[in-house]
């Protein structure tokens, strides 16, 4: 998608969108999730969408947490469930335009269910996993995606379970749009936000981020920026032809638009196979 | 309260006897009657016990579930015995001739009668459920049995209604014949 | 059929009601024994504008639920014991962000997977403590089909007067069961709707609630732009640990019962007043003891029979006052005791009181509480 010329009438200015009573947020410093928040309401200024319609749900976790600073109707629910409980706020009310929060733990593992049958139905919801590879919340436990060797509070011998791929399981499930960014390139990442957000039916993102505080400090990856910058020399682009330089990175990942097609959204489905009955 | 009755049409699965008990509480409704319907909820449509109860009342049951029958039908073997603890001395007990073979016996009245035999005669042994449900009626003579007729041509499928309502006059018969030899 | 009668089943009498409550959601999952409900949702909603969705799992169901209900639709589910137990997690996040809805649990022999086709009122206890944490609920138990459809209503319009989860029990037999009924359409004020925030965005606080607890809520699209956590949330709805808001909170959530105990009570007494032996029970349970009490009035025992409709929270009031006259209380419950628990609890000092339990998968009978009635006073 390309850059669409701004007016200075038009220069996005995160104040607008955000609960500045909430501050100072509660995230470590060099977290990657407040990038990836920024991303996601420079997209939603960018597709005109206002406040008042916007609906962010999200589950237990940092990436939970990131729902009560946004300046919008925000539901932060149990641990898991924000697909499901996004299910029911859009089917109720399909003039919001709904967007979920999750993480790798909420949406992987204690959600993985909700997850496959959201990819499936395709109801109109946008999904963002923030994938730091950890359970920052509670101190720094392994979870689907750490990688392999690192070490966690609950593998302190090192992870050897393999790790899910978000994006091919969205795939697998069915998803009608599958894409994944790292907050390294908040710019990007906002570019594919947006188109996520505005394709109809069920879109889901995965964005790579990082735990300094916790994950990278227990596997000595540095600093923010050191650890950004090993993001960077994991990314595959598509635009790059996947190429890489340095392969620093013990699972490589590609980034990128994966999945992107027309299929029927559940709610206009619904309402076209059930409009006999409704003219009984 | 006024007079109570309870029902049972027992049998095994598939034969259409909670079709049989749905209908007949239709017509005790027609009839001015309130009824409490419960039935076996077991998976028995490839056999196994099954069974359509009723209580019938002017006003709602003090208890909906069956505990002195008044009336029982046994279509078939393995319902032969589940009811026994039911039954007492003003029980009218129903059941075929042929299928339920092992002694049904008490000081109640039982009617052994071809009920199958009719049913295969008359077109097809699925219709039993209609030949047993005309007999017991017109035996005990608790609805009027056009109105049952005009329930079990009403709710029967569509496919199946002549058929039912040869197997409902069928079973009228066999009852008319019933009566005539006690006398 | 005459006078509008006609032979419902009560999980059928459930759809209905809701429907004609207002329901516009229903999201669920089968099981045995409560299906039908979903069955027929499945086929009504859509005449009424409203969505049916069949959820991946139990608790799928209940969260969407609470985000319907949230998004301002009356909502619905139902289940049976093994998924009762998965909706709790969502069920306790439906009380601390108050969000209306109602939870149908159709019971069924315990504990696990027990009996899928079998009676029960094991569930009696966990539909008041289910979920963890100190809260408010409300739970009916009807008795009748007619009483499924009645109080099927009354649970909508205690979920939204009270903005509170709702629970309706009753047991496989009653949900199974085919009576003949009268499903009117309720009237008017047996539905009641959603008091909506309509105060200025500054003036609002999402959690500040005047004389009568309830705060109006701020419905998606409106401007107010709310937030909700099932944190520990202060008025405006933002997590706090504050020791003082968040007894603030809790003050106030649990509050709503003991504020609001004469819209929430129901109880209903058959030739209670004069009792020797009250027998207290619900369900289909307390259908065999009215037949009990018929019997044993006619047999010269002077029994009557206390039926809270209203279970939790349990009308403590009415039945203290009932109970005095009488010289014991007798308990019948298909489980192994777990209302007993409340009588004893309740019940005047020199009052014997016995439990009746079963937990075979079948209905305690009239007869067994005839029996125990005479052996009580005899």
């Amino acid at each position: 998608m390309n850059e669409i010329a701004l007016t200075s009438a038009d220069r996005f200015d995160i104040r607008e969108y955000l609960r500045l009573e909430m501050f100072p947020h509660f995230l470590c410093p060099g977290c990657g999730h407040g990038l990836a928040l920024r991303a996601l309401l420079w997209a939603v200024h960018e597709l005109g969408i206002d406040k008042d319609r916007l609906a962010v749900v999200s589950g237990i976790g940092c990436a939970g947490r990131l729902s009560a600073y946004v300046d919008a109707n925000t539901f932060h629910v149990t641990h898991g469930r924000p697909l499901a409980f996004a299910t029911g706020l859009k089917l109720a009310r399909p003039d919001l335009t709904v967007i979920v929060i999750t993480g790798d733990g909420d949406g992987l593992a204690i959600g993985g269910n909700h997850l496959i049958h959201a990819c499936r139905r395709n109801l109109d919801l946008t999904c963002l996993l923030l994938n730091n590879e950890v359970y920052g919340m509670t101190g720094g436990q392994v979870s689907p995606t750490t990688s392999a060797e690192r070490y966690t509070t609950t593998t302190p011998a090192g992870n050897r379970e393999p790790t899910f791929d978000a994006c091919k399981l969205a795939e697998g499930a069915g998803a009608s749009f599958v894409g994944r960014e790292a907050t390294l390139q908040v710019p990007t990442l906002k570019n594919l936000l947006r188109e996520a957000i505005a394709h109809k039916g069920f879109s889901f993102v995965e964005v790579i981020s990082d735990c300094t505080e916790i994950f990278g400090r227990k596997n000595a990856l540095g600093n923010s920026p050191e650890m950004v910058l090993r993001q960077k020399a994991g990314m595959r682009p598509d635009s790059w032809g996947n190429r890489v330089d340095r392969p620093f990175r013990p699972n490589p990942f590609p980034t990128g638009v994966f999945v992107r097609k027309e299929l029927p959204e559940y709610r206009e489905l619904y309402d076209a196979m059930t409009a006999a009955a409704r003219r009984d | 309260m006024a007079e109570v009755l309870q029902i049972r049409l027992s049998g095994s699965g598939g034969q259409g006897l909670i079709l049989a008990g749905r209908i007949l509480a239709a017509a005790l409704v027609s009839a001015g009657r309130r009824v409490a319907q419960s039935q076996s909820y077991e998976p028995t449509s490839r056999g196994g016990l099954s069974r359509a109860d009723l209580v019938v009342t002017d006003d709602l049951a003090d208890y909906p579930l069956v505990t002195a029958l008044d009336h029982l039908v046994i279509l078939d073997k393995p319902a032969a015995h589940a009811s026994d603890g039911l039954l007492h001395a003003g029980s009218t007990v129903l059941c075929d001739g042929r299928k339920v073979t092992s002694a049904v016996r008490g000081p109640f009245a039982l009617h052994r009668l071809p009920l199958w035999e009719t049913a295969v005669r008359v077109g097809s042994p699925r219709v039993a459920n209609i030949v047993a449900l005309a007999a017991l009626t017109a035996i005990g003579g608790f609805v009027p049995v056009a109105l049952l007729r005009e329930k079990v041509v009403g709710l029967a499928p569509a496919r199946y209604r002549d058929l039912n309502a040869e197997a409902f006059d069928a079973g009228l018969a066999l009852a008319a014949g019933e009566r005539a030899a006690r006398v | 059929m005459t006078d509008g009668l006609r032979n419902l089943q009560g999980n059928a009498a459930c759809a209905l009601g809701a429907i004609a409550a207002g329901c516009r959601f229903y999201a669920g999952y089968p099981i045995t024994p409560s299906s039908e409900i979903a069955e027929w949702m499945a086929a009504e909603l859509p005449r009424v504008e409203g969505v049916f969705i069949q959820m991946e799992d139990e608790i799928a169901s209940m969260a969407a639920v609470v985000g319907a209900s949230l998004g301002g639709m009356k909502a619905m589910t139902a289940t049976s014991g093994p998924g009762f137990s998965l909706k709790q997690e969502n069920l306790g996040y439906a009380i601390m962000v108050e969000a209306p809805c109602v939870v149908v649990d159709v019971m069924r022999g315990g504990p696990s997977t027990g009996m899928p086709t079998r009676p029960s009122q094991g569930d009696l206890m966990q539909a008041r403590w289910g979920t963890h944490g100190d809260h408010p609920i409300v739970v009916l138990a009807p008795h009748t089909v007619a009483e499924i459809y009645t109080e099927t209503i009354r649970a909508f319009a205690l979920a939204e007067r009270l903005r509170l989860p709702v629970v309706l029990l009753y047991d496989e037999t009653l949900g199974h069961l085919v009576e003949t009924v009268a499903t009117e359409p309720p009237p008017p004020e047996a539905v009641v709707e959603r008091r909506w925030a309509e105060v200025p965005r500054e003036a609002y606080r999402p959690y500040a609630a005047g004389e009568d607890l309830i705060p109006a809520m701020a419905r998606p699209g409106d401007g107010y732009r709310a937030h909700t956590t099932g944190l520990t949330h202060d008025e405006r709805g933002f997590p706090t640990q504050e020791p003082a808001q968040v007894a603030a909170l809790l003050d106030r959530l649990l509050g709503k019962l003991d504020r609001h105990r004469p819209l929430i009570e129901r109880v209903e007494t058959v030739e209670a007043a004069d009792a020797d032996v009250l027998i207290v029970a619900v369900g289909i349970t307390a259908r065999a003891a009215r037949a009990a009490v018929r019997e044993l009035r006619r047999t010269g025992v002077k029994a009557g029979l206390f039926r809270p409709v209203t279970l939790w929270p349990f009308p403590e009031g009415r039945f203290r006052r009932q109970a005095e006259s009488a010289r014991a209380i007798l308990v019948p419950e298909m489980n192994a005791g777990q209302l007993v628990l409340e009588i004893e609890r309740l019940a005047p000092d020199g009052v014997r009181v016995r439990g009746l339990p079963r937990y075979d998968g079948e209905p305690v009978a009239p007869d067994a509480i005839v029996a125990a009635a005479r052996e009580l006073v005899g």
